[in-house]
Protein backbone atom coordinates (compact mmCIF):
# COMPACT_ATOMS: atom_id res chain seq x y z
CA UNK A 1 0.00 0.00 0.00
CA UNK A 2 1.60 3.30 -1.07
CA UNK A 3 -0.92 5.54 -0.72
CA UNK A 4 -4.27 5.94 1.29
CA UNK A 5 -6.76 8.37 0.78
CA UNK A 6 -10.32 9.20 2.17
CA UNK A 7 -12.54 10.67 -0.11
CA UNK A 8 -15.35 12.77 0.89
CA UNK A 9 -16.48 10.67 3.72
CA UNK A 10 -19.90 11.33 5.54
CA UNK A 11 -21.16 9.33 8.32
CA UNK A 12 -24.36 10.26 10.29
CA UNK A 13 -26.28 8.17 13.37
CA UNK A 14 -29.76 9.32 12.59
CA UNK A 15 -29.34 13.14 13.17
CA UNK A 16 -25.98 13.41 14.68
CA UNK A 17 -23.91 14.33 11.49
CA UNK A 18 -20.52 12.50 12.82
CA UNK A 19 -18.61 12.53 10.05
CA UNK A 20 -19.04 15.37 6.86
CA UNK A 21 -17.46 15.34 3.66
CA UNK A 22 -13.90 14.59 5.03
CA UNK A 23 -11.18 14.40 2.78
CA UNK A 24 -7.53 13.13 3.54
CA UNK A 25 -4.74 10.84 2.74
CA UNK A 26 -1.97 8.84 3.56
CA UNK A 27 1.08 7.97 1.85
CA UNK A 28 3.72 5.16 2.85
CA UNK A 29 6.04 6.27 5.71
CA UNK A 30 3.68 9.06 7.04
CA UNK A 31 2.69 8.86 9.92
CA UNK A 32 -0.57 11.10 10.19
CA UNK A 33 -2.18 12.13 13.62
CA UNK A 34 -5.99 13.23 14.18
CA UNK A 35 -6.77 15.53 16.80
CA UNK A 36 -9.98 17.31 17.58
CA UNK A 37 -12.17 17.59 20.52
CA UNK A 38 -14.31 14.51 21.66
CA UNK A 39 -17.10 14.15 19.23
CA UNK A 40 -15.28 15.26 16.80
CA UNK A 41 -15.28 12.40 14.77
CA UNK A 42 -11.76 11.08 15.39
CA UNK A 43 -12.66 7.36 16.50
CA UNK A 44 -15.69 7.09 13.91
CA UNK A 45 -13.08 7.51 10.53
CA UNK A 46 -10.85 5.05 12.28
CA UNK A 47 -14.03 2.94 12.59
CA UNK A 48 -14.63 3.35 8.76
CA UNK A 49 -11.54 2.60 8.02
CA UNK A 50 -12.38 -0.65 10.38
CA UNK A 51 -15.10 -1.82 8.78
CA UNK A 52 -17.06 -0.86 11.95
CA UNK A 53 -18.72 1.72 10.97
CA UNK A 54 -20.62 2.19 6.97
CA UNK A 55 -20.46 5.64 5.69
CA UNK A 56 -23.14 7.26 4.36
CA UNK A 57 -20.87 8.43 1.18
CA UNK A 58 -17.76 8.99 0.40
CA UNK A 59 -14.96 6.10 -0.52
CA UNK A 60 -11.61 4.98 0.49
CA UNK A 61 -9.10 4.62 -2.75
CA UNK A 62 -5.99 2.62 -2.42
CA UNK A 63 -2.93 3.53 -4.85
CA UNK A 64 -5.20 4.96 -7.00
CA UNK A 65 -8.11 2.55 -6.90
CA UNK A 66 -11.32 2.36 -4.71
CA UNK A 67 -11.32 -0.12 -2.00
CA UNK A 68 -13.95 -1.73 -0.34
CA UNK A 69 -13.52 -2.85 3.79
CA UNK A 70 -13.24 -6.43 3.01
CA UNK A 71 -11.14 -9.15 4.49
CA UNK A 72 -8.55 -8.21 2.21
CA UNK A 73 -8.33 -4.60 3.26
CA UNK A 74 -8.66 -6.03 6.76
CA UNK A 75 -5.62 -8.34 6.86
CA UNK A 76 -3.30 -4.94 5.60
CA UNK A 77 -4.73 -3.12 9.32
CA UNK A 78 -3.15 -3.45 12.85
CA UNK A 79 -5.61 -1.77 15.35
CA UNK A 80 -5.07 -0.42 18.66
CA UNK A 81 -8.14 0.49 20.39
CA UNK A 82 -8.46 3.32 22.68
CA UNK A 83 -8.14 2.10 26.49
CA UNK A 84 -8.34 -1.87 25.94
CA UNK A 85 -8.75 -4.44 28.28
CA UNK A 86 -8.50 -8.13 27.28
CA UNK A 87 -9.82 -10.86 29.01
CA UNK A 88 -8.64 -11.07 32.39
CA UNK A 89 -8.67 -14.86 32.69
CA UNK A 90 -6.18 -15.40 30.29
CA UNK A 91 -2.16 -14.55 30.16
CA UNK A 92 -0.37 -11.45 27.88
CA UNK A 93 0.97 -14.49 26.02
CA UNK A 94 -2.44 -16.31 25.20
CA UNK A 95 -3.49 -12.86 24.27
CA UNK A 96 -1.33 -12.05 21.45
CA UNK A 97 -1.62 -16.22 20.45
CA UNK A 98 -4.89 -15.72 19.85
CA UNK A 99 -4.58 -12.61 17.63
CA UNK A 100 -1.10 -14.25 16.19
CA UNK A 101 -3.33 -17.61 15.23
CA UNK A 102 -6.13 -15.41 13.96
CA UNK A 103 -3.75 -13.96 11.35
CA UNK A 104 -1.87 -16.93 10.58
CA UNK A 105 1.40 -15.83 11.90
CA UNK A 106 3.72 -18.46 13.44
CA UNK A 107 3.98 -18.96 17.36
CA UNK A 108 7.18 -17.65 17.63
CA UNK A 109 6.16 -14.31 16.43
CA UNK A 110 4.42 -13.69 19.93
CA UNK A 111 7.31 -14.28 21.45
CA UNK A 112 9.14 -11.69 19.61
CA UNK A 113 5.73 -8.79 19.77
CA UNK A 114 5.87 -8.97 23.42
CA UNK A 115 9.45 -8.75 23.80
CA UNK A 116 9.40 -5.60 21.62
CA UNK A 117 6.84 -3.68 23.95
CA UNK A 118 8.73 -5.31 27.03
CA UNK A 119 6.26 -7.62 28.19
CA UNK A 120 8.63 -10.75 28.09
CA UNK A 121 8.94 -10.65 32.12
CA UNK A 122 4.86 -10.52 32.41
CA UNK A 123 3.96 -12.92 29.31
CA UNK A 124 2.68 -15.72 31.70
CA UNK A 125 1.21 -13.67 34.02
CA UNK A 126 -2.50 -13.63 33.91
CA UNK A 127 -3.88 -10.13 32.32
CA UNK A 128 -6.18 -9.10 35.77
CA UNK A 129 -2.45 -8.67 37.17
CA UNK A 130 -1.38 -5.92 34.66
CA UNK A 131 -1.54 -2.22 35.16
CA UNK A 132 -3.39 0.26 32.74
CA UNK A 133 0.20 0.53 30.94
CA UNK A 134 0.77 -2.74 30.09
CA UNK A 135 -2.68 -3.30 29.24
CA UNK A 136 -1.37 -1.10 26.39
CA UNK A 137 1.39 -2.26 25.52
CA UNK A 138 0.00 -5.91 24.88
CA UNK A 139 -3.01 -4.03 22.95
CA UNK A 140 0.12 -2.63 20.83
CA UNK A 141 1.81 -6.06 20.39
CA UNK A 142 -1.34 -7.39 19.25
CA UNK A 143 -1.93 -4.04 17.13
CA UNK A 144 2.01 -4.96 15.15
CA UNK A 145 1.90 -8.54 15.35
CA UNK A 146 0.97 -8.85 11.60
CA UNK A 147 2.93 -6.13 10.69
CA UNK A 148 0.21 -4.27 9.40
CA UNK A 149 0.78 -1.61 6.21
CA UNK A 150 -1.15 0.64 7.82
CA UNK A 151 -0.93 1.04 12.13
CA UNK A 152 -4.47 2.57 13.27
CA UNK A 153 -4.04 3.59 17.19
CA UNK A 154 -6.77 5.41 18.79
CA UNK A 155 -5.60 7.41 21.92
CA UNK A 156 -2.19 5.07 22.30
CA UNK A 157 -0.23 6.93 24.62
CA UNK A 158 -3.26 6.41 27.46
CA UNK A 159 -1.70 4.88 30.85
CA UNK A 160 2.16 4.45 29.27
CA UNK A 161 4.81 5.10 31.65
CA UNK A 162 8.08 6.39 30.48
CA UNK A 163 9.47 3.45 29.06
CA UNK A 164 5.74 2.13 27.45
CA UNK A 165 5.97 5.84 25.43
CA UNK A 166 9.63 5.17 24.52
CA UNK A 167 8.53 1.54 22.99
CA UNK A 168 5.70 3.47 21.03
CA UNK A 169 8.47 5.86 19.61
CA UNK A 170 10.39 3.62 18.28
CA UNK A 171 7.33 1.58 16.47
CA UNK A 172 6.32 4.90 15.08
CA UNK A 173 9.71 5.44 13.75
CA UNK A 174 10.39 1.99 12.95
CA UNK A 175 6.91 2.04 10.24
CA UNK A 176 8.22 4.85 9.04
CA UNK A 177 11.21 3.56 8.22
CA UNK A 178 9.89 0.61 6.74
CA UNK A 179 7.56 2.82 4.36
CA UNK A 180 4.28 1.86 6.37
CA UNK A 181 1.62 4.23 7.68
CA UNK A 182 0.38 4.95 10.76
CA UNK A 183 -2.65 6.85 11.76
CA UNK A 184 -2.96 8.03 15.24
CA UNK A 185 -5.94 9.61 17.03
CA UNK A 186 -4.72 11.59 20.02
CA UNK A 187 -5.64 14.43 22.08
CA UNK A 188 -1.86 14.19 23.28
CA UNK A 189 -0.90 16.67 20.66
CA UNK A 190 2.27 17.82 23.44
CA UNK A 191 3.55 14.49 23.58
CA UNK A 192 2.79 13.27 19.81
CA UNK A 193 3.95 16.33 17.73
CA UNK A 194 7.34 15.61 16.99
CA UNK A 195 6.61 12.06 16.10
CA UNK A 196 4.01 13.13 13.33
CA UNK A 197 4.36 14.13 10.00
CA UNK A 198 1.02 15.96 9.48
CA UNK A 199 -1.50 16.58 12.08
CA UNK A 200 -5.49 16.37 10.74
CA UNK A 201 -7.94 18.57 12.82
CA UNK A 202 -11.27 17.40 13.00
CA UNK A 203 -14.19 19.66 14.38
CA UNK A 204 -17.40 18.95 14.47
CA UNK A 205 -17.01 15.95 12.12
CA UNK A 206 -15.14 18.40 8.98
CA UNK A 207 -12.11 18.59 8.07
CA UNK A 208 -10.71 22.17 9.52
CA UNK A 209 -7.03 21.77 8.95
CA UNK A 210 -4.95 18.99 6.98
CA UNK A 211 -0.91 19.79 7.30
CA UNK A 212 2.86 19.43 9.17
CA UNK A 213 2.99 20.68 12.32
CA UNK A 214 5.59 23.04 11.26
CA UNK A 215 3.33 24.85 8.53
CA UNK A 216 0.25 24.74 11.13
CA UNK A 217 2.44 26.86 13.45
CA UNK A 218 3.51 28.89 10.86
CA UNK A 219 0.20 29.66 9.86
CA UNK A 220 -1.66 29.88 13.06
CA UNK A 221 1.31 33.07 13.69
CA UNK A 222 1.29 32.89 17.39
CA UNK A 223 3.51 34.28 19.70
CA UNK A 224 6.64 32.52 21.13
CA UNK A 225 7.42 33.47 24.91
CA UNK A 226 11.00 35.34 25.61
CA UNK A 227 11.63 34.76 29.30
CA UNK A 228 14.71 37.10 30.08
CA UNK A 229 17.14 36.49 33.01
CA UNK A 230 18.71 40.03 34.28
CA UNK A 231 21.86 40.62 36.24
CA UNK A 232 19.65 41.75 39.36
CA UNK A 233 20.04 46.27 39.99
CA UNK A 234 21.66 46.91 37.01
CA UNK A 235 20.74 50.22 36.09
CA UNK A 236 20.28 49.36 32.53
CA UNK A 237 16.75 46.98 33.29
CA UNK A 238 14.48 50.02 32.28
CA UNK A 239 16.11 51.17 29.10
CA UNK A 240 15.75 47.12 28.00
CA UNK A 241 12.09 47.07 28.67
CA UNK A 242 11.34 50.47 26.56
CA UNK A 243 13.42 48.93 23.78
CA UNK A 244 11.49 45.51 24.10
CA UNK A 245 8.27 47.43 23.70
CA UNK A 246 9.33 49.45 20.95
CA UNK A 247 11.18 46.44 18.68
CA UNK A 248 6.95 44.63 18.81
CA UNK A 249 6.16 42.76 22.35
CA UNK A 250 2.27 41.94 22.49
CA UNK A 251 0.51 43.27 25.29
CA UNK A 252 2.41 43.78 28.72
CA UNK A 253 6.17 42.55 29.76
CA UNK A 254 5.71 41.46 33.24
CA UNK A 255 8.93 41.78 35.43
CA UNK A 256 9.39 39.36 38.27
CA UNK A 257 12.51 39.29 40.56
CA UNK A 258 15.01 39.00 38.06
CA UNK A 259 13.21 37.93 35.08
CA UNK A 260 11.21 39.66 32.01
CA UNK A 261 8.46 37.56 30.60
CA UNK A 262 7.03 38.54 27.12
CA UNK A 263 5.22 37.50 24.05
CA UNK A 264 6.19 38.38 20.91
CA UNK A 265 4.87 37.81 17.24
CA UNK A 266 6.99 35.36 14.99
CA UNK A 267 7.88 38.25 12.43
CA UNK A 268 9.18 40.25 15.58
CA UNK A 269 11.46 38.13 17.12
CA UNK A 270 14.66 38.88 15.14
CA UNK A 271 14.24 42.60 16.12
CA UNK A 272 13.03 41.32 19.57
CA UNK A 273 16.61 39.45 19.93
CA UNK A 274 18.47 42.17 18.61
CA UNK A 275 17.18 44.55 21.57
CA UNK A 276 18.54 41.76 23.85
CA UNK A 277 22.07 41.73 22.19
CA UNK A 278 22.23 45.38 22.44
CA UNK A 279 21.36 45.73 25.93
CA UNK A 280 24.65 43.73 26.52
CA UNK A 281 25.82 42.91 30.17
CA UNK A 282 21.88 43.45 31.65
CA UNK A 283 20.77 39.90 29.86
CA UNK A 284 22.21 36.73 31.71
CA UNK A 285 19.99 34.13 29.87
CA UNK A 286 17.74 33.98 27.40
CA UNK A 287 15.07 31.48 26.48
CA UNK A 288 12.50 31.57 23.65
CA UNK A 289 9.51 29.08 23.52
CA UNK A 290 8.02 28.36 20.18
CA UNK A 291 3.83 27.74 20.63
CA UNK A 292 3.15 23.94 21.11
CA UNK A 293 1.28 22.08 19.32
CA UNK A 294 -1.62 22.48 21.61
CA UNK A 295 -1.71 26.46 21.72
CA UNK A 296 -1.74 26.38 17.55
CA UNK A 297 -4.90 23.39 18.15
CA UNK A 298 -6.64 25.72 20.94
CA UNK A 299 -6.32 28.83 18.67
CA UNK A 300 -7.77 26.90 15.58
CA UNK A 301 -10.59 25.98 17.07
CA UNK A 302 -11.47 28.98 18.75
CA UNK A 303 -11.08 30.58 15.58
CA UNK A 304 -13.28 28.43 14.36
CA UNK A 305 -15.56 28.68 16.57
CA UNK B 1 -15.01 -21.16 8.42
CA UNK B 2 -12.09 -19.82 7.66
CA UNK B 3 -8.89 -19.62 9.73
CA UNK B 4 -9.78 -16.28 11.91
CA UNK B 5 -13.03 -18.32 13.31
CA UNK B 6 -11.06 -21.17 13.60
CA UNK B 7 -8.38 -19.60 16.23
CA UNK B 8 -11.99 -17.54 18.07
CA UNK B 9 -13.48 -20.87 18.82
CA UNK B 10 -10.26 -22.51 20.06
CA UNK B 11 -10.15 -18.92 22.42
CA UNK B 12 -13.64 -18.96 23.48
CA UNK B 13 -12.92 -22.58 24.81
CA UNK B 14 -9.81 -21.97 26.56
CA UNK B 15 -10.89 -18.58 27.82
CA UNK B 16 -15.10 -19.79 29.08
CA UNK B 17 -13.07 -22.49 30.91
CA UNK B 18 -11.12 -20.30 32.88
CA UNK B 19 -14.45 -18.40 33.89
CA UNK B 20 -14.87 -19.03 37.56
CA UNK B 21 -18.38 -19.11 37.49
CA UNK B 22 -18.51 -21.65 34.96
CA UNK B 23 -16.69 -23.42 37.27
CA UNK B 24 -18.16 -23.07 40.72
CA UNK B 25 -21.68 -24.09 38.89
CA UNK B 26 -20.32 -26.99 36.77
CA UNK B 27 -18.20 -28.20 40.43
CA UNK B 28 -21.50 -27.86 42.02
CA UNK B 29 -23.53 -29.12 39.83
CA UNK B 30 -20.89 -32.28 39.42
CA UNK B 31 -21.30 -32.43 43.05
CA UNK B 32 -24.74 -33.02 43.47
CA UNK B 33 -25.05 -35.25 40.37
CA UNK B 34 -23.08 -37.47 41.80
CA UNK B 35 -24.28 -37.38 45.25
CA UNK B 36 -27.30 -38.20 43.57
CA UNK B 37 -26.11 -41.19 41.57
CA UNK B 38 -24.46 -42.34 45.52
CA UNK B 39 -27.17 -42.35 47.11
CA UNK B 40 -29.33 -43.98 44.52
CA UNK B 41 -26.81 -46.85 44.64
CA UNK B 42 -26.80 -46.77 48.67
CA UNK B 43 -30.26 -47.03 48.83
CA UNK B 44 -30.12 -49.62 46.34
CA UNK B 45 -33.20 -47.96 44.52
CA UNK B 46 -33.94 -47.94 40.91
CA UNK B 47 -32.98 -46.23 38.03
CA UNK B 48 -36.23 -45.10 38.30
CA UNK B 49 -35.13 -43.24 41.24
CA UNK B 50 -32.20 -41.81 40.00
CA UNK B 51 -32.78 -40.94 36.19
CA UNK B 52 -35.78 -38.41 37.58
CA UNK B 53 -33.74 -37.05 40.32
CA UNK B 54 -30.42 -35.72 37.93
CA UNK B 55 -33.13 -34.64 35.12
CA UNK B 56 -34.49 -32.47 38.20
CA UNK B 57 -31.39 -31.44 38.68
CA UNK B 58 -29.87 -31.07 34.66
CA UNK B 59 -33.21 -28.78 33.98
CA UNK B 60 -31.84 -26.81 37.25
CA UNK B 61 -28.35 -26.23 36.75
CA UNK B 62 -27.82 -26.54 32.98
CA UNK B 63 -29.75 -23.79 31.43
CA UNK B 64 -27.72 -21.57 34.35
CA UNK B 65 -24.53 -22.96 33.07
CA UNK B 66 -25.54 -22.13 29.62
CA UNK B 67 -26.73 -18.63 30.28
CA UNK B 68 -23.35 -17.53 32.01
CA UNK B 69 -21.64 -18.85 29.69
CA UNK B 70 -23.03 -17.11 26.67
CA UNK B 71 -24.26 -13.83 28.19
CA UNK B 72 -21.45 -11.68 27.87
CA UNK B 73 -20.09 -13.18 24.44
CA UNK B 74 -20.64 -10.25 23.12
CA UNK B 75 -21.69 -7.23 24.97
CA UNK B 76 -18.37 -8.33 27.00
CA UNK B 77 -16.09 -7.51 24.17
CA UNK B 78 -18.13 -4.44 23.90
CA UNK B 79 -17.43 -3.59 27.62
CA UNK B 80 -13.61 -3.98 27.20
CA UNK B 81 -13.27 -2.62 23.97
CA UNK B 82 -12.24 -5.49 22.12
CA UNK B 83 -14.87 -6.37 19.59
CA UNK B 84 -14.01 -3.54 17.58
CA UNK B 85 -10.65 -5.35 17.04
CA UNK B 86 -12.00 -8.87 16.81
CA UNK B 87 -14.12 -7.43 14.04
CA UNK B 88 -10.88 -5.44 12.46
CA UNK B 89 -10.16 -9.48 11.79
CA UNK B 90 -10.43 -10.55 8.35
CA UNK B 91 -13.81 -12.04 9.40
CA UNK B 92 -17.74 -11.67 8.45
CA UNK B 93 -19.71 -10.88 11.77
CA UNK B 94 -21.85 -13.54 11.55
CA UNK B 95 -18.91 -16.03 11.59
CA UNK B 96 -18.37 -14.24 15.15
CA UNK B 97 -21.42 -14.68 16.40
CA UNK B 98 -21.27 -18.89 14.96
CA UNK B 99 -17.67 -19.22 16.56
CA UNK B 100 -18.24 -18.13 19.94
CA UNK B 101 -21.24 -20.22 19.54
CA UNK B 102 -18.95 -23.08 19.29
CA UNK B 103 -15.96 -21.94 21.28
CA UNK B 104 -18.77 -21.52 24.39
CA UNK B 105 -21.03 -24.91 23.30
CA UNK B 106 -17.37 -26.66 23.62
CA UNK B 107 -17.27 -25.02 27.06
CA UNK B 108 -20.43 -25.93 28.13
CA UNK B 109 -20.10 -29.95 27.38
CA UNK B 110 -17.15 -30.04 29.45
CA UNK B 111 -18.40 -28.53 32.38
CA UNK B 112 -21.64 -30.33 32.45
CA UNK B 113 -20.65 -33.67 30.90
CA UNK B 114 -18.15 -33.72 33.47
CA UNK B 115 -20.62 -33.81 36.05
CA UNK B 116 -23.19 -36.50 34.08
CA UNK B 117 -19.91 -38.72 33.31
CA UNK B 118 -19.08 -38.55 37.48
CA UNK B 119 -23.04 -39.43 38.08
CA UNK B 120 -22.87 -42.46 35.47
CA UNK B 121 -19.44 -43.77 36.85
CA UNK B 122 -20.88 -43.49 40.52
CA UNK B 123 -24.29 -45.06 39.53
CA UNK B 124 -25.04 -48.63 39.77
CA UNK B 125 -23.45 -50.61 36.73
CA UNK B 126 -27.31 -51.38 35.78
CA UNK B 127 -28.04 -48.05 35.94
CA UNK B 128 -25.19 -46.67 34.00
CA UNK B 129 -26.75 -47.69 30.35
CA UNK B 130 -30.42 -45.87 31.34
CA UNK B 131 -28.03 -42.95 32.71
CA UNK B 132 -26.15 -42.34 29.25
CA UNK B 133 -29.62 -41.27 27.88
CA UNK B 134 -29.64 -38.08 29.49
CA UNK B 135 -25.77 -36.43 27.57
CA UNK B 136 -28.13 -35.77 24.72
CA UNK B 137 -30.91 -34.16 25.76
CA UNK B 138 -28.88 -32.18 27.91
CA UNK B 139 -26.56 -31.37 25.57
CA UNK B 140 -29.35 -29.59 23.50
CA UNK B 141 -30.82 -28.49 26.65
CA UNK B 142 -27.49 -26.34 27.26
CA UNK B 143 -26.87 -25.53 23.74
CA UNK B 144 -30.37 -24.30 23.63
CA UNK B 145 -30.04 -21.78 26.62
CA UNK B 146 -26.49 -21.03 25.53
CA UNK B 147 -28.23 -19.83 22.26
CA UNK B 148 -30.52 -17.51 24.05
CA UNK B 149 -27.34 -16.37 26.05
CA UNK B 150 -25.66 -15.16 23.26
CA UNK B 151 -28.76 -13.56 21.62
CA UNK B 152 -29.04 -11.48 25.02
CA UNK B 153 -25.33 -10.81 24.73
CA UNK B 154 -25.33 -8.91 21.41
CA UNK B 155 -28.86 -7.29 22.10
CA UNK B 156 -27.53 -5.73 24.96
CA UNK B 157 -25.22 -2.79 25.85
CA UNK B 158 -24.11 -3.23 29.23
CA UNK B 159 -22.74 -6.69 30.75
CA UNK B 160 -24.93 -6.09 33.73
CA UNK B 161 -28.25 -5.79 31.99
CA UNK B 162 -27.45 -9.23 30.18
CA UNK B 163 -26.48 -10.67 33.99
CA UNK B 164 -29.86 -9.57 35.05
CA UNK B 165 -31.86 -10.84 32.08
CA UNK B 166 -29.97 -14.22 32.42
CA UNK B 167 -31.30 -14.28 35.86
CA UNK B 168 -34.73 -13.24 35.04
CA UNK B 169 -34.74 -15.95 31.72
CA UNK B 170 -34.02 -18.56 33.88
CA UNK B 171 -36.24 -17.86 36.54
CA UNK B 172 -39.12 -17.90 33.65
CA UNK B 173 -37.96 -20.81 31.94
CA UNK B 174 -37.12 -23.18 34.99
CA UNK B 175 -39.60 -22.11 37.11
CA UNK B 176 -42.73 -19.82 36.40
CA UNK B 177 -43.08 -21.13 32.68
CA UNK B 178 -44.44 -24.32 34.10
CA UNK B 179 -46.61 -22.51 37.07
CA UNK B 180 -47.85 -20.55 34.59
CA UNK B 181 -49.35 -23.54 32.80
CA UNK B 182 -50.49 -24.85 36.00
CA UNK B 183 -52.08 -21.67 37.13
CA UNK B 184 -53.87 -21.56 33.09
CA UNK B 185 -54.83 -25.10 33.65
CA UNK B 186 -56.37 -23.96 37.48
CA UNK B 187 -58.08 -20.67 35.93
CA UNK B 188 -59.82 -22.30 33.00
CA UNK B 189 -60.72 -25.28 35.76
CA UNK B 190 -59.68 -27.45 32.86
CA UNK B 191 -60.79 -25.29 29.72
CA UNK B 192 -57.69 -25.21 28.33
CA UNK B 193 -57.01 -28.64 26.11
CA UNK B 194 -54.33 -30.88 27.34
CA UNK B 195 -53.00 -30.86 23.28
CA UNK B 196 -52.26 -27.47 23.73
CA UNK B 197 -50.67 -27.10 27.22
CA UNK B 198 -48.42 -30.56 26.15
CA UNK B 199 -47.56 -28.02 22.58
CA UNK B 200 -47.10 -25.17 25.26
CA UNK B 201 -44.72 -27.09 27.53
CA UNK B 202 -42.86 -27.92 24.37
CA UNK B 203 -42.21 -24.48 23.26
CA UNK B 204 -40.04 -24.47 26.45
CA UNK B 205 -36.77 -26.25 26.55
CA UNK B 206 -36.54 -26.67 29.86
CA UNK B 207 -39.96 -28.07 29.23
CA UNK B 208 -39.51 -30.01 26.07
CA UNK B 209 -35.70 -31.56 27.56
CA UNK B 210 -38.42 -33.02 30.64
CA UNK B 211 -40.77 -34.41 28.20
CA UNK B 212 -37.56 -36.09 26.19
CA UNK B 213 -36.52 -37.76 29.31
CA UNK B 214 -39.91 -38.54 29.83
CA UNK B 215 -40.31 -40.42 26.78
CA UNK B 216 -36.83 -42.09 27.21
CA UNK B 217 -37.06 -43.40 30.23
CA UNK B 218 -41.08 -44.41 30.37
CA UNK B 219 -41.77 -44.98 27.03
CA UNK B 220 -43.60 -42.77 24.09
CA UNK B 221 -46.49 -43.74 25.87
CA UNK B 222 -45.83 -41.91 29.27
CA UNK B 223 -48.30 -39.38 29.46
CA UNK B 224 -51.63 -41.60 28.37
CA UNK B 225 -49.64 -43.73 31.07
CA UNK B 226 -50.16 -41.14 33.37
CA UNK B 227 -53.47 -40.84 32.61
CA UNK B 228 -53.38 -37.97 30.29
CA UNK B 229 -55.60 -38.38 26.42
CA UNK B 230 -52.66 -36.43 24.63
CA UNK B 231 -49.49 -38.88 23.29
CA UNK B 232 -46.37 -37.58 23.67
CA UNK B 233 -44.99 -35.12 21.29
CA UNK B 234 -43.41 -37.72 18.62
CA UNK B 235 -39.44 -36.93 17.83
CA UNK B 236 -40.60 -35.64 14.33
CA UNK B 237 -42.22 -32.64 16.20
CA UNK B 238 -40.08 -32.56 18.97
CA UNK B 239 -36.37 -32.78 16.73
CA UNK B 240 -37.39 -29.10 14.87
CA UNK B 241 -38.18 -28.03 18.03
CA UNK B 242 -34.59 -28.01 19.52
CA UNK B 243 -33.22 -27.67 16.06
CA UNK B 244 -35.47 -23.67 16.37
CA UNK B 245 -34.07 -23.46 20.40
CA UNK B 246 -30.78 -24.05 19.36
CA UNK B 247 -30.39 -22.27 16.33
CA UNK B 248 -32.85 -19.44 15.98
CA UNK B 249 -31.10 -17.46 18.68
CA UNK B 250 -27.68 -17.99 17.36
CA UNK B 251 -29.30 -16.10 13.68
CA UNK B 252 -30.68 -13.76 15.20
CA UNK B 253 -27.72 -12.38 17.29
CA UNK B 254 -25.43 -12.49 13.67
CA UNK B 255 -27.78 -10.35 12.45
CA UNK B 256 -28.46 -7.80 15.26
CA UNK B 257 -24.52 -7.83 14.76
CA UNK B 258 -24.39 -7.58 11.37
CA UNK B 259 -26.84 -5.02 11.26
CA UNK B 260 -26.15 -2.65 13.88
CA UNK B 261 -23.16 -0.11 14.09
CA UNK B 262 -20.60 -2.55 16.49
CA UNK B 263 -18.85 -0.33 18.44
CA UNK B 264 -19.56 4.08 17.91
Amino acid sequence: MRQLRIEQLSVRFGKLRALTDVSLGIAAGEVVMLAGPNGSGKSTLLRVLLGLVRQDHGRLVVDGREQSVNNDFKARLGYLPEAVAFSENLSGHQVVTFFASARGLRSSRVDEVLERVGLTHAAKRPVRGYSRGMRQRLGLAVSISSVPELLILDEPTGGLDQEGIGVLWSLLREWREAGRMVLVATHDLGLMEHRVDRMCLLQAGTLRADDTPARLRDTARLPARLTITLRAGHDRIQLLIDELARAGTIGQIALSDDALSLDVQPDRLLGVLSACRDAGEVVRHLRVVEPGLERVYEHMLTMDS
Amino acid sequence: MGQVARALIWHEFRERLRDRWVLVIGALFALLASGVSLYGRSADASAGLVGPSLVTLISLFVPLVALVLGHDAIVGERERNTLGLLLSLPIRRAEVVVAKFFGRAGAMIVATSTGLLAAILLAAPPHRPVLANLIGPTLLLGGAFLSVGLMLSTAVVRQVTAASLVVAIWFLFVFFYDLGLLGLMVITDGGVSEGLITSLVVFNPAGLFRLEMLARFAGPNALQEMGMATPLPPLGLRAPVWAVWVTAPVALSALLLARGEAVR
